[in-house]
């Protein structure tokens, strides 16, 4: 009781000091930060917190700092519409970053609307985020989407000498609108696609191998899939005994970054390497643009790891895209940042990045590549990363 | 009409999947049918089974069996850890209400989950399958990973031994009246609570030894807890909760309906388990093996 009085009356005595005009600009990061989501949320703060501490050193955005207040979702959309509601009722933030999955985006996305707060996906993928009923002038998005990603999976399998094809996806927002996106498009691309198989494991699913053997049964030429993270991990483990890989001669597109460092780390040697695969980022994009290879020696150095995170790279974009959106609209009024951030342009560590009027995306590249083994490295890696500029097949 | 092959195999990862379960599940089962308390930590047992797997793979480097050494050890340290928490903790709570042992399990999977975080980080960990089981064999057109086969073929050997030991020891003759009657066994001169204390660690061992074999079938990550522990409660439902061939028949039951389900609705397969034990709770509330609680 004294502790909690001698505390209130600490801050009582040091709020009139800290002058109003140098509060700090709040922004609220609602992130998975526990159970299995954490592996990718949690880095995805990191990278969120790098850009703040890195701007905040440069004395901040109209002379004021960044702060960041993170929530844990815990990966569950009502959850992260309680710590959005939170974060703007109780922490005052001014700006929403954040969430991870494409159920937790489109439902934050409902709050932001509500408070007249201007809210930037960072990591949700699904179409249905700014689908034209959905859209409201403070929602953003600094990830690739659903459509881009499918579409940019289907320009590469239309190349292969395949025309039986199956996907297998796991069965919520994300792995249904992006299979959709990738079996329209390739079917335009190449009409003589058959889709032979579809399979629908649930999100979190552990045991595939039944989902598996009834894939193998309608004997398919290539697979597209998204399963992503520890469950493209699960999977493998299971596919690759069953002899999958092999049956369809390594012809599999996994997307969900199932290339990234994160995932081919965590299988070692296990990893199929011989498929294509993408990610969010690669340390070891030695042939990328310079400013992408000196954002990875930040972060080497601020994770204190030698392969840096690739999702920490969606959190830092995230915050990026705000803070640039408050310098050019001068002001922190959620009003006056939504305009700003129409059309605006980023130099992100990938190259420029636009924020596009129309539909409130951001033209964000892919980065996609056949999984190889390489020396130089104790876990397989994408060789060559080929950059898919997304803008001419956005629409 | 599928090939038979199809079904073969199909029938067969059913069975994978229905070992795995038995072996986690019977711990539950075990410990319910004595101590009468469902421990919703038996899923962070096996949580920790499965790091700790992966923990002693990587500190034995590459010694010959390091696979089996390490699922040994990390089975042992989980039995140890679970007498711990019996002997120091559970202990002060019979005889209290059952809201209060539900909640101190609740507890302890909050705070083993957050000691698993702290210990290994959010990274997702992954053991691979030793090296004697690595193929995989062609049976009637099906294949069969030797891995899956081992697991098909250790479920029943855990189940016999364990009736074995159950019917004609014993210790087993303890358990089976400690279930029945724990004061007049306690009257007749019997350390019930050591005999409990085993019962916790031989429960928490079958925890731990689920999690670390299935450590080369999937990743392991924060969450493996609470995903699991669902699953073993649908099986010990249907099966009967504290009936040691209810679990080994929910178990079952379980794996071909997931195997099967997903051909007729596909996008629904979890569902027709739900739809299962629906049933099972209407028909016979106490499980198809259960007896009715007095």
């Amino acid at each position: 009781m004294i502790r909690a009085l001698t505390l209130l009356l600490a801050a009582m005595l040091a709020l009139p000091i800290a002058a109003e005009a140098q509060k700090p600009i709040k922004v609220g990061y609602p992130m998975i930060l526990s159970g299995s989501g954490a592996l990718f949320g949690e880095p995805a703060l990191k990278g969120a917190q790098m850009y703040v501490e890195e701007i905040n050193a440069k004395g901040g955005v109209l002379g004021r700092k960044i702060e960041l207040i993170p929530r844990d979702t815990k990966g569950d959309a009502n959850e992260a519409v309680r710590v959005s509601r939170e974060l703007i009722l109780k922490e005052n933030v001014d700006f929403l970053v954040g969430t991870l999955t494409s159920a937790e985006g489109p439902a934050v996305s409902v709050v932001a609307k509500e408070n007249k707060i201007v809210f930037i996906a960072n990591i949700p993928k699904t179409d249905q985020l700014t689908a034209p009923d959905k859209l409201h002038p403070y929602v953003f998005r600094t990830s690739a989407n659903t459509t881009m990603e499918g579409r940019s999976a289907a320009e590469f399998v239309a190349k292969w000498p395949v025309t039986r094809i199956a996907t297998i996806s796991p069965d919520y927002a994300y792995g249904q609108d992006v299979t959709k996106s990738f079996v329209e498009h390739i079917k335009k691309l190449k009409p003589s696609v058959q889709i032979v198989d579809q399979q629908w494991p649930k999100l979190g699913e552990a045991d595939y191998t039944p989902f598996i053997n009834a894939q193998l049964a309608k004997k398919p030429e290539a697979v597209f899939s998204s399963l992503w993270g520890g469950h493209f991990v699960t999977f493998v483990k299971q596919a690759r005994p069953l002899g999958y890989f092999e049956a369809i001669k390594l012809n599999f597109i996994g997307v969900g970054e199932a290339g990234s460092p994160e995932t081919t780390k965590a299988l070692g040697a296990e990893y199929p390497v011989g498929i294509t695969a993408n990610t969010y980022d690669a340390f070891y994009w030695t042939e990328g643009p310079p400013a992408q290879r000196e954002y990875n020696a930040r972060l080497s150095k601020y994770l204190k790891d030698e392969y840096p995170n690739s999702w920490a790279i969606q959190g830092y974009m995230g915050i990026h895209v705000l803070a640039e959106a408050i310098k050019k609209a001068g002001s922190t009024d959620s009003d006056k940042v939504s305009k700003a951030l129409l059309g605006l342009t980023v130099d992100t560590p990938h190259g420029k990045m636009t924020i596009r009027e129309k539909d409130h995306q951001a033209t964000r590249g892919l980065l996609y590549g056949q999984v190889v083994k390489d020396a130089k490295y104790p876990f397989p890696i994408l060789k060559p990363i080929i950059y898919v500029d997304p803008a001419r097949f956005m629409d | 009409m599928p090939d038979l092959s199809f079904v073969f195999a199909q029938a067969l990862s059913g069975l994978t999947a229905a070992m795995f379960l038995f072996l986690i599940a019977s711990g539950l089962s075990l410990i319910f049918g004595v101590l009468r308390v469902l421990n919703f930590a038996h899923g962070s047992f096996y949580m920790l089974g499965a790091y700790g797997a992966y923990q002693f793979v990587h500190w034995l480097g590459t010694g010959p069996g390091r696979f089996w050494w390490a699922v040994l050890l990390s089975a042992l340290g989980v039995a140890v850890l679970g007498g711990l928490v019996e002997r120091f903790l559970f202990q002060r709570l019979y005889g209290k209400e059952e809201l209060y042992q539900l909640l101190f399990t609740y507890a302890l999977v909050l705070i083993l989950s957050d000691a698993a975080k702290i210990l290994w980080g959010t990274q997702q960990k992954s053991v691979s399958r030793p090296p004697g089981l690595t193929g995989a064999l062609s049976l009637f057109g099906a294949t069969i990973p030797y891995y899956n086969l081992f697991i098909i073929l250790l479920g029943p050997a855990i189940a016999l031994g364990f009736w074995f030991a159950l019917q004609r020891t014993r210790a087993g003759r303890f358990i089976r009246a400690a279930a029945l009657d724990r004061e007049t066994l306690g009257a007749l001169g019997v350390n019930v609570n050591a005999l409990y204390t085993g019962v916790f660690v031989l429960g928490s061992f079958l925890g731990g030894l689920g999690g670390a074999l299935i450590t080369p079938m999937r990743s392991v990550v924060p969450g493996m807890d609470t995903e699991v522990i669902v699953e073993a409660f649908v099986v010990v439902v249907i099966g009967g909760l504290g009936s040691f061939w209810g679990t080994f028949l929910g178990a079952l039951i379980y794996g071909q309906v997931l195997s099967f389900g997903i051909l007729f609705f596909p996008r629904f397969s979890i569902f027709s388990i739900f739809a299962l034990m629906a049933a099972v709770l209407i028909i016979r509330p106490w499980g198809l093996l259960g007896k009715p609680l007095k």
